[in-house]
């Protein structure tokens, strides 16, 4: 095809160009501002929740005058993972629901480069969701926690939880395209995902630690380094880190052997 | 203006295409040559825009091949300048503005983003360019999807249905619009359900019903052979019978009223003198006006409902 005079960019690499344009969707509408919206709202709430609600009898959350306290209070920064994964979701399901698939991979066949692509912008869009849920709960936190008597926590807990939160997003957003591609169908996917991430998940991590701390959630409580209830401990770190790398990956593989050669009609 | 792309040739060769159970494509082959429009025509549920969607790499075949240039779409380093393509069932973001559609197009497709206030202008988008695609009527989207179309500069241009929703200015524009693109030496590909949409628009025809090939061939030659001459009179059965007499390769179709007469394989001159010589009254007598809608209904088996 030498002989064609089309216009031609400067020499972007593909991937490049098509993260770029994945890019430019999520912010040419406005699902994203949303978003953004319901990460403030969310861990405003949390944070505020964390400082001042009262003491539950019977059972046992690290106070506030105890480090372990400090660190699920400033871990409650990292819940823009939820808005991540949902974000991440409608990218995909919304492709699907609004028929602009058949454009996309008219604009870029190869598959695979796509949903790479879209996996990637979507991190870089839950990195930035983590960012300003830590630069947000931590300014309120640290806004409100001289009414309260509490523990010192130190610089560096702080910087290890916003690196793992910032982490967490993007990994969770990915999950989030993973999820839209299986699933497809945009209310089923979406709903699937937060009652999974609010409820059901969430009560595997607080109530049956010894099996959700595998879970997605559960790694990124590892990675948060926050206590459960009654001094209930997660994974490593690294140990997090790897096994929601590990959901992450598995779900990805998945979606993009599914896209394949799926006909889009 | 830079010298338009030559087109290239889209060849389709024994594709079939089964969705479980059911045969949407059957071994069709057929060729679409550079400089011509050439109408891509059967009725709703044919097969068109499956065998569309193999030719853009959408769909995968059953069997055989859809090729632009002698390369799949997936094999093409930079389809978007290559083919462009306005597919049904093709949607928008209901709350991206036009501009951003084709910009984020033009990104994924590696092309420059100069080009969306220019493709938007040759539309005549150009004043709803930050309008948000929700508001747009069926007519604004099919523009806008021709828009899409033309932004790599293509040599090569794949149409589903581009007149649907168009109103009879916007098909009056169409029509120039592509015979201008062909003029350019460009390959021009237009599925229509109905002959009469594009029938003043293209060179060649491909016909296709129940996903099988029904004929492929310049317009010119669908009409050939399907001449009819309109015969009326009172006393049908007389010329009947001098027509069978004199010209045995002639064929007579009666007419729902019995005064009517459908003659195949002669022409209005010979009619009349064998109508002459048989002293036969005549009231009428005329060629059968342009009855191309008629011959693509009896091709496709007139399954248009």
């Amino acid at each position: 095809m030498s002989t064609l005079t089309a216009p031609t960019t400067a020499a972007a690499s593909p991937r490049r160009r098509l993260v770029s344009a994945e890019l430019l969707k999520v912010t040419s509408t406005k699902m994203w501002l949303a978003m953004l919206i319901g990460v403030v709202l969310y861990i405003g709430i949390g944070v505020v929740a964390s400082i001042f609600a009262p003491e539950q009898p019977g059972v046992t959350t690290p106070h506030l005058s105890t480090a372990a306290g400090m660190r699920n209070l400033f871990a409650q920064a990292g819940g823009a993972y939820l808005f991540a994964i949902v974000i991440g979701t409608l990218g995909m399901t919304q492709e699907l629901r609004h028929q602009t698939l058949t454009s996309t991979l008219l604009a870029e066949p190869r598959r695979n480069r796509v949903m790479v692509a879209k996996m990637a912008a979507y991190a870089v869009i839950g990195a930035i969701y983590g960012a300003v849920g830590v630069a947000f709960g931590y300014a309120l936190a640290l806004a409100l926690l001289p009414f309260k008597t509490h523990a010192d926590i130190p610089v560096t807990a702080m910087w290890q939880i916003a690196g793992g939160a910032v982490l967490g997003c993007a990994l969770f957003a990915i999950l989030g395209v993973a999820v839209g591609t299986l699933v497809r169908n945009q209310i089923a996917a979406v709903m699937g995902v937060v009652v999974w991430v609010v409820l059901v998940e969430a009560l595997l991590v607080a109530l049956l630690p010894k099996v959700g701390k595998w879970l997605p959630g559960g790694a990124l409580n590892g990675i948060l380094q926050t206590t459960g209830f009654n001094g209930a401990e997660y994974l490593s770190v690294w140990a997090g880190s790897l096994v929601l790398v590990g959901w992450t990956a598995v779900f990805a593989v998945l979606a993009a052997l599914t896209t394949q050669r799926r006909d889009v009609t | 203006m830079t010298t338009p792309p030559p087109g290239s040739s889209i060849d389709v060769t024994g594709l079939s295409k089964h969705f479980g159970a059911v045969l949407a494509v059957d071994d069709l082959s057929f060729s679409v040559e550079p400089g011509r429009v050439t109408g891509f025509l059967g009725p709703n549920g044919a097969g068109k825009t499956t065998t569309l969607r193999c030719l853009l790499g959408l769909v995968a075949p059953t069997s055989g091949t859809a090729t632009i240039g002698g390369s799949t779409y997936h094999d093409l380093a930079h389809p978007m300048r290559v083919v462009g393509s306005a597919l049904e069932a093709t949607g928008f973001h209901p709350g991206r503005t036009a501009t951003n559609h084709l910009r984020v197009l033009a990104r994924a497709g590696g092309l420059d983003e100069h080009r969306v206030p220019e493709v938007l202008d040759l539309v005549g988008l150009a004043d709803s360019a930050t309008r948000t695609v929700g508001g747009f009527s069926l007519g604004m989207r099919q523009r806008l999807q021709l828009a899409a179309a033309l932004l790599g500069d293509p040599g090569v241009l794949v149409l589903d249905e581009p007149a649907n929703g168009l109103d009879p200015e916007g098909i009056a524009w169409l029509r120039a619009f592509l015979r201008y693109l062909a003029g350019q030496g460009r390959t021009v590909l237009v599925s229509s359900h109905v002959l009469s949409e594009v029938e003043q628009t293209v060179d060649d025809v491909v016909i296709i019903s129940r996903g099988s090939l029904v004929r492929a061939c310049p317009l010119a030659d669908l009409t050939a052979g399907h001449g009819h001459v309109v015969v009326r009179t009172p006393t049908p059965q007389p010329l009947v019978d001098a027509l069978a007499a004199q010209l045995p390769g002639s064929a007579v179709i009666a007419g729902e009223d019995g005064a009517e007469l459908l003659v195949d394989g002669a022409d209005a001159a010979t009619i009349g003198r064998i109508a002459f010589g048989a002293q036969v009254e005549l009231h009428e007598l005329r060629p059968a006006a342009s009855d191309l809608e008629q011959v693509f209904l009896s091709l496709t088996g007139g399954a248009t409902s």
